[in-house]
């Protein structure tokens, strides 16, 4: 009993030490971060939607300037592999939606571990190795043209979705992300196929309603709204969210029985030229404050205290309660193996024929 | 696109049958050893610029790994995959249908509308000998995304068709869709040409021909068609191989219905492994250069010996443009007007209409959607603001420099003979056989990995250089077919009364070239301007082009925005254009 006692005081007093630290430390990076008086950002998010943030964090702290390169999730990869490579480090940190990427940056070395104060108000599975970050939680759903599909027949379940691809009418007017030309596209269709047993079954109702595929959920919205596609799934529906707002054609659904998600992901690039500001940044952008600017652009947030746009718990609720986050754990990695990848698209390409 | 640009650059010269001055029967020119020393160094110089990237690229295409990370070793493997890979070989397929198809669309037209400019008396001749250039100057991105908007499978005037007949029966994204958008885009590139070495002909056969009542078609297919050959010939050799190197175009427009061709295979590599695998997208281009090398050496052939062609040399008297009548009027003049619709109108008034929506389709009158909100986004967010202002710095400012650089390169190998000229030949056409896509790659890994141009990684000089050597090629002969007008006697003179080579060049030769630099200026400065492919790589933060900005929104699939671009863009073109026809520039004769 006293031992446990013991272990309890002691577990108590490290806790306690372990935060008063943490506090102590953030002001000192704080000093520090602002004789740095900069930060490089690789990133793959559009400047016009990370803006919100990037105000914010200057707001906060005025000296130091950032540096926002969007490269796209290929350009974040080349950059930290090349620039380690060349002992010409000028990125401090990433901020990348390829979250496989990101997870084989932090495994091969490339990025620094550092745990963040903010780490407790995060889902356990948000943090790879306390290394890369979910930053954001963007569900994956459906699109439509209303004047073709009405409100009332939007398929509900993924037995559904299915069962309307069988429909001769359907024919020829269904999108997809294409997982061969783009990398999200890539997670978002391997992810279904290990979480779904009726995926594969989806993908041959999908081929035999020749069912087309794009690069990206932007260039489908222009075929939904114009009514060439009558509807597309598995695209990043946080963005469509958004867009029907002013598009009044389009409409944007879930399936109630599943829907995935995935995260934006932020981590710390090793032997970066701005260490503590890099710190300072991620662990603001984990912070409410960071997390209500990143919300309000339509990124749904990891905290459920987050009521500047849609969080964790609203986003759930909005897609029907089956909301399941893709974990960032080595299980991402699995798909990085170059004959992995290569089996998949193979056995893609099989069902998608028709 | 180093092609494309460079397709135009053969036009520049063509006009005067120039390198035949290479064949001119002795001028008794003073040896060329006396300016040697300038020759062997900027030769060298130009040799070090282009050859490294292509070098680097070459080596990477035998490693299995990048070549930077310790762990990659000499291999084949990268071969054998490429090899081996199905798509590889529909992605050459469809290269060679592209080429070919673009040949068999822009060569007739071209050659017709070369007719029609500088034979026959159609109307509106002086207007038409400029508008019909406009094509070329479009951006290949700017372009496709025209085409999409315009007649895309959710286009507007897909839409109209659809809403007045019920059906709207073509298929832009397909082979033929893009087939035809190339070909119709690169009739310009084979009028210029043709153009050129139908305005040297005599016009006593056509009129022997008409006066027995030969029909004008039959003059034209019959006689002054057979006399233009070597141009044709020329014409094709040229659009083959911008057809092998062409990206923007099947990148926009295959892209949605899986269409890959050779450039846009390399692009896709990158994504198909998850991570870029730069040894992969070497190799493509490493047999890229090797597909593309005889259609170089068999161009520089024909420019070489151009003269043994020009059977009726001399200048004749004034050509008699030959009558075309009422009918003949409204026939070729439709025949103008239908492809200037199609060619230019389709894909400018699309882009113009998409900039200035915010809903369309079916069901949606989309000018009750009018919005100029989009532009906002250009001045509101930083990059793409900074965007518009690098490109113009990068066009004006950096067209100058670059044609600063290769009158350097120009003067180099003015009067010069031998091998070194061969050799500098051959470093000028070079570039021209890599996608610039390839070429922005190579430099931003020269910038990052040689020590002393770190420091210049991120600013716009990196992309200066690798935009000199990308317009390389174009401003070369730009360059040349303005130093070559000037007569070997004027700079013979000098040298008579005692001036050395450096003193010719800076009094006799530059001033009399000054007119001709400006109008060269005026034109590299809207290559630079509508390059989108060499900036995908090169490009960071403070450094954004329009061009490349657009195939980066084009991943997140930012149409708006990209709409907004590609207005601009042709604004900017247009303002540019306007400047080098003030100029004076010599797109032709």
């Amino acid at each position: 009993m006293t031992l446990t006692l013991k272990i309890a005081a002691i577990a108590a007093t490290a806790a306690f030490s372990a935060t008063s630290l943490a506090v102590a430390a953030s002001e000192e990076m704080v000093a520090e971060a602002n004789k740095e008086g900069a930060i490089a950002i690789y990133a793959a998010t559009d400047l016009s939607q990370a803006q919100a943030l990037l105000d914010a964090f200057t707001a906060k702290y005025p000296g130091i300037k950032i540096d926002y390169n969007d490269v796209g999730t290929n350009g974040v990869y080349n950059r930290v592999i090349s620039e380690a490579a060349a002992k010409q480090v000028g990125g401090d940190l990433i901020w990348t939606s390829g979250v496989d990427q990101a997870v084989k940056l932090g495994a091969d070395g490339y990025l620094t571990q550092y745990e963040s104060p903010e780490v407790a108000s995060l889902p356990s599975w948000a943090v790879y190795d306390k290394t890369v970050y979910a930053t954001t939680l963007e569900p994956i759903g459906i699109i439509y043209n209303k004047t073709v599909l009405p409100e009332d027949q939007v398929p509900q379940t993924r037995a559904e979705l299915a069962a309307l691809f069988a429909k001769p009418e359907f024919s020829g007017k269904i999108g997809t992300f294409d997982p061969e030309k783009s990398g999200v596209g890539f997670m978002i269709q391997t992810n279904d196929s290990k979480q779904r047993d009726d995926y594969w079954t989806l993908a041959e109702a999908f081929g035999a309603a020749k069912g087309k595929t794009y690069a990206a959920t932007g260039a489908m919205r222009e075929t939904v709204v114009s009514g060439e596609n009558a509807i597309a799934f598995n695209l990043i529906g946080s963005y469509a969210l958004d867009w029907v707002k002013t598009t009044p054609n389009l409409g944007v659904a879930f399936t109630k029985d599943y829907t995935a998600a995935f995260s934006r992901t932020a981590a710390i690039v090793k032997d970066g030229p701005h260490p503590n500001a890099a710190k300072l940044f991620l662990d603001f952008m984990l912070s409410k404050e960071g997390q209500d600017a990143i919300a309000s652009k339509g990124m749904p947030s990891l905290r459920e205290d987050v009521d500047a746009g849609l969080n964790i718990k609203t986003l759930n609720e909005l897609v029907g309660g089956n909301l399941k986050p893709m974990a960032l754990d080595a299980s991402r990695l699995e798909f990085m193996e170059p004959a992995k990848r290569l089996e998949f698209l193979k056995q893609w390409h099989a069902a998608v024929k028709g | 696109m180093p092609a494309e640009t460079a397709s135009v650059s053969a036009n520049a010269v063509s006009s005067h049958p120039t390198q035949g001055v290479a064949t001119r029967p002795a001028t008794t020119m003073p040896l060329p050893g006396n300016a040697r020393a300038f020759r062997v160094t900027v030769i060298s110089l130009l040799g070090l610029c282009v050859l490294a990237p292509i070098l680097l690229i070459f080596y990477q295409s035998f490693l299995d790994g990048p070549f930077f990370t310790p762990a990659s070793k000499l291999s084949l493997e990268a071969y054998r995959y490429i090899l081996t890979d199905a798509m590889f070989y529909d992605a050459l397929w469809n290269t060679v249908i592209m080429a070919a198809g673009m040949v068999i669309i822009a060569v007739p037209l071209g050659a017709g509308l070369a007719f029609l400019l500088t034979r026959t008396d159609v109307r509106f001749r002086k207007t038409l000998e400029v508008v019909v250039l406009v094509p070329m100057f479009i951006s290949a991105i700017v372009l496709a995304f025209g085409y999409t908007v315009s007649v895309g499978p959710s286009g507007f005037i897909t839409m109209l068709s659809r809403h007045i007949f019920g059906a709207a029966p073509w298929t832009l994204y397909s082979l033929t869709g893009i087939v035809i958008v190339t070909g119709l885009a690169h009739v310009p590139h084979v009028y210029l040409y043709v153009a050129a070495a139908m305005r040297n002909l005599p016009s006593d056969l056509e009129e022997a021909a008409r006066s027995v009542g030969a029909p004008i078609w039959r003059v034209f297919l019959d006689v002054t068609m057979p006399m233009v050959l070597p141009a044709l010939i020329f014409a094709t050799a040229l659009n083959l191989l911008v057809g092998f190197e062409m990206f923007g175009v099947p990148y926009v427009l295959g892209d949605p219905s899986g269409i890959v061709v050779l450039t846009t295979y390399v692009y896709k590599l990158t994504t198909l492994f998850g991570v870029p695998t730069y040894q992969l997208m070497a190799v493509v281009v490493v047999l890229l250069v090797l597909l593309t090398l005889p259609l170089v050496w068999y161009q520089r052939r024909l420019l070489r010996h151009g003269r043994r062609y020009a059977a009726l040399g001399g200048k004749g008297p004034r050509t008699q443009v030959m009558r075309l009548g009422r009918t003949g009027q409204i026939i070729a003049l439709s025949f103008v007007g239908l492809w200037l619709l199609v060619s230019v109108m389709l894909p400018i008034g699309g882009i113009v209409l998409r900039a200035f929506v915010d809903a369309w389709g079916q069901g949606v009158n989309p000018l009750e959607h009018l919005t100029v909100k989009h532009f906002g986004n250009l001045i509101e967010v930083p990059s793409l603001f900074r965007g518009i202002v690098n490109t113009v710095i990068l066009s004006v400012v950096g067209g100058a420099a670059a044609v600063a650089i290769y009158l350097v390169i120009g003067l180099a190998g003015h009067r010069n003979q031998g091998f070194s000229n061969t050799l500098l030949d051959y470093m000028v056409l070079l570039p021209r056989a890599m996608p610039s896509l390839i070429v922005g790659l190579a430099f931003f890994w020269l910038f990052l990995f040689v020590p002393l141009l770190v420091p210049l990684r991120a600013t716009l000089i990196s992309l200066f250089a690798a935009y000199v050597i990308v317009g390389l090629s174009y401003g070369l002969r730009l360059l040349q077919g303005t130093l070559i007008q000037i007569g070997p006697d004027l700079e013979e003179a000098a040298r008579t009364t005692g001036a050395s080579i450096g003193q010719t060049w800076r009094d006799v030769v530059i001033p009399i070239v000054r007119p001709g630099l400006v109008g060269a200026w005026a034109l590299i400065m809207i290559v630079f301007l509508r390059d989108y492919a060499t900036g995908i790589y090169l490009m960071s933060a403070g450094t954004e082009v329009i061009g490349s900005l657009m195939v980066a929104q084009l991943q997140s699939g930012a149409m708006d925005t990209i709409a907004a671009l590609a207005f601009v863009s042709i604004l900017l073109t247009g303002v540019g254009l306007g400047l080098a026809f003030r100029l004076g520039a010599k797109i032709h004769d």
